[in-house]
């Protein structure tokens, strides 16, 4: 499976415009970073249990981080870049020392009123920040050896480049859920006084998370301004906070790949539907409900529901077959 | 000066006490079912476009103060049997699920009633002095309305049969099914109340408002923030919140524009939730 997946990755810029055209190239490279967005929802809700609706706050300070990097401050690639994922994070700790001492509705609601908080005042910054409307920028090229540039502009570059850092990320995440901090966010999830009672500071726990998932909400956010070339305030708003909660949950909370197939899911829907029926949304929304009913744990806690159980049959249909062999 | 000051706080009120019944309804569903409903903004949308269709259709706009609550129940609590009712209060799913709602009712509104706000004129024209400023009098009406609806929920809280099952399925679930309350039917006319509520303020605030397929969107928020403002569960308390809110942004409106006044209601939200996250009347009440 995950050999597969990762040649397929791999093969995208030349196997998808030989079966279909550029446009899906572009397509799975949007895919891949708003599915590090919604692991940013993932790893605070799937691991820490803490419901924020306000990721794009961070997903914002990473888009403005870049953009105003470049356009208005002049700075290259990679400063700006992290320019953007450094506002993230810092925006995410600032908030978070307030924001992780609630739980539950009340850590759901604070995020919310963060987030609307700076979308209000980005919309009113309008010559700062552009407003609704955004500002756009040229983008600087990402290495430069001698005479060869490599930039964003062409789009097997770009797409390995965001592959690149998607894949890092999930890494990283990956590296943190099996380290003993990740061992901390669990035990925190499942049962928040027992943590403490066994020592844990779930306070500052709760905080390292909150700004790892700003890190990884700023590195989608800057990622999509690179993509985009431009940034709007229109990202900070609650409703792209909520749809990294609905394709994290759909794909599968607390699992790796879970907000990947959510992702990845709503957004080929959206792309397919969208050109032949300009009312997709009835789709996408039918969808949701019917995935949460039918699905409650995501589509990969489906899966691995269904592969326990095979696993399950085969273990009970195993030893009278070993029986059977072993009589003459 | 004084007269627009005057004149942005009362509509702040008028205001705050729509979004009361709006609110009220969503603390309802909160409270009962454990349902965290982002589509609620969509059912006062669809209260407003109620209101607009049936005044379209009957040239009568006081029949749709009928209409929209009456179909409001109606969806809810199909809503509640369909949708709801499947994912047994768990409330991270109910978010998914009322986000897919919100998506269908917002479409459903685009194909019927189409994507261009309009505007609805007040059954009542005309401007009645009040302190020095002339002042319209729908408004004023649409605030005694709103009063009315919320006395009367109160009473039907109080007094009816199954305001008294809601109340004691909220209360204890367990020994009211013991005592014989039909839960399960509680909680389906429960989504339909809230929805009715909802709708009722769309109805009553579509003159002053704008008819529009992504009106529920701000309201939301707000609706949020006097539920938890208020005090989780705290009838009497949302509907405070709600009106001081809208009163205070009211009165900042008129001394900054309107996103200031958006970010300083914001800001204060911030402070209640982390100095009296149990809510700003909690004490105060029972």
């Amino acid at each position: 499976m995950a050999v597969s997946a990762a040649t397929f990755l791999i093969s995208v810029p030349w196997l998808i415009p030989a079966l279909t055209d550029n446009f899906w190239v572009s397509v799975i490279t949007e895919i891949l970073i708003w599915s590090l967005f919604a692991a940013s929802a993932n790893l605070l809700f799937g691991y820490v249990g803490l419901l924020s609706f306000g990721q794009a706050l961070y997903f914002g300070f990473g888009m403005y981080g870049v953009a105003l990097g470049i356009d208005h401050l002049g700075l290259s690639f990679w400063p700006a870049f992290g320019l953007g994922i450094v506002s993230a994070i810092a925006m995410a700790l600032v908030s978070g020392v307030f924001a992780v001492r609630l739980s539950w509705h009340y850590f759901a609601i604070i995020t919310v009123v963060f987030s609307l908080i700076f979308y209000f005042l980005a919309v009113s910054m309008k010559p700062l920040t552009g407003g609704d409307d955004g500002i756009n920028f040229s983008l600087p090229p990402v290495f430069r050896f001698g005479g060869s540039i490599w930039s964003l502009t062409d789009p097997t570059f770009q797409y390995f480049f965001v592959l690149a850092v998607v894949s890092l990320c999930f890494f990283l995440m990956y590296r943190v859920i099996n380290s003993p901090l990740g061992k901390g966010f669990l035990a925190i999830r499942d049962n928040d006084l027992r943590a403490s009672l066994i020592g844990l500071n779930v306070y500052v726990l709760r905080l390292i998370a909150f700004v790892m998932a700003g890190f990884l909400a700023g590195v989608s956010g800057a990622l999509f301004a690179f993509f985009g070339r431009y940034a709007s305030a229109s990202y900070m708003f609650y409703q792209v906070s909520g749809e990294a909660v609905v394709w994290t949950i759909v794909g599968g909370a607390g699992t790796m790949f879970g907000p990947l197939v959510g992702t990845t899911l709503f957004i080929v829907i959206r792309e397919i539907v969208s050109s032949h029926w300009e009312h997709h949304s009835l789709i996408v929304g039918l969808l949701a409900i019917l995935a949460v009913i039918f699905a409650p744990k995501g589509i990969v806690g489906l899966w691995n529901g269904w592969m326990t159980r095979l696993g399950e049959r085969d273990a009970a249909s195993a030893p009278p077959r070993l029986t059977l062999q072993a009589e003459p | 000066m004084r007269d627009t000051v005057l004149l942005l706080a009362m509509n702040g009120l008028i205001w705050g006490l729509i979004i009361a019944l709006i609110a009220l309804g969503l603390s309802v569903i909160f409270g009962l079912l454990d349902i965290i409903n982002i589509a609620h903004g969509d059912f006062f949308m669809v209260g407003t476009v109620l209101a607009w269709f049936s005044l379209s259709a009957t040239g009568n706009f006081w029949i749709g103060f009928i209409v929209a609550p009456v179909i409001g129940f109606v969806i809810g609590a199909i809503i509640q049997r369909l949708v709801i009712q499947p994912i047994h209060g768990a409330a991270a799913l109910s978010i998914v699920a009322t986000f897919g709602l919100s998506l269908i009712l917002q479409e459903t509104v685009r194909i019927t009633f189409g994507a261009t706000p309009r505007r609805m004129l007040a059954p009542i024209q005309g401007t009645v002095p009040l302190f020095g400023i002339d002042y319209e009098i729908y408004r004023l009406f649409a605030a005694g309305i709103a009063l009315v609806a919320l006395a009367g929920f109160f009473l039907f809280l109080q007094h009816t049969k199954l305001g008294i099952w809601m109340r004691a399925v909220r209360h204890d679930r367990e020994t009211a099914v013991a005592m014989g309350i039909p839960a399960q039917r509680v909680y389906v006319m429960t989504f339909g109340v809230g929805f009715a509520l909802a709708a009722f303020g769309g109805a009553v605030a579509a003159p002053i408002t704008t008819v529009d397929f992504r009106g529920g969107v701000d309201v939301l928020p707000f609706c949020f923030m006097a539920v938890i403002i208020g005090g989780l569960g705290n009838l009497a308390g949302t509907v405070a919140a709600a009106v001081l809110l809208a009163f205070l942004e009211g009165l900042v409106q008129s001394v900054a524009d309107p996103t200031v006044a958006r970010i300083s209601s914001l800001v204060l939200m911030s402070a209640v939730l982390l100095l009296r996250p149990q809510g700003l009347f909690k004490g105060f009440t029972r």
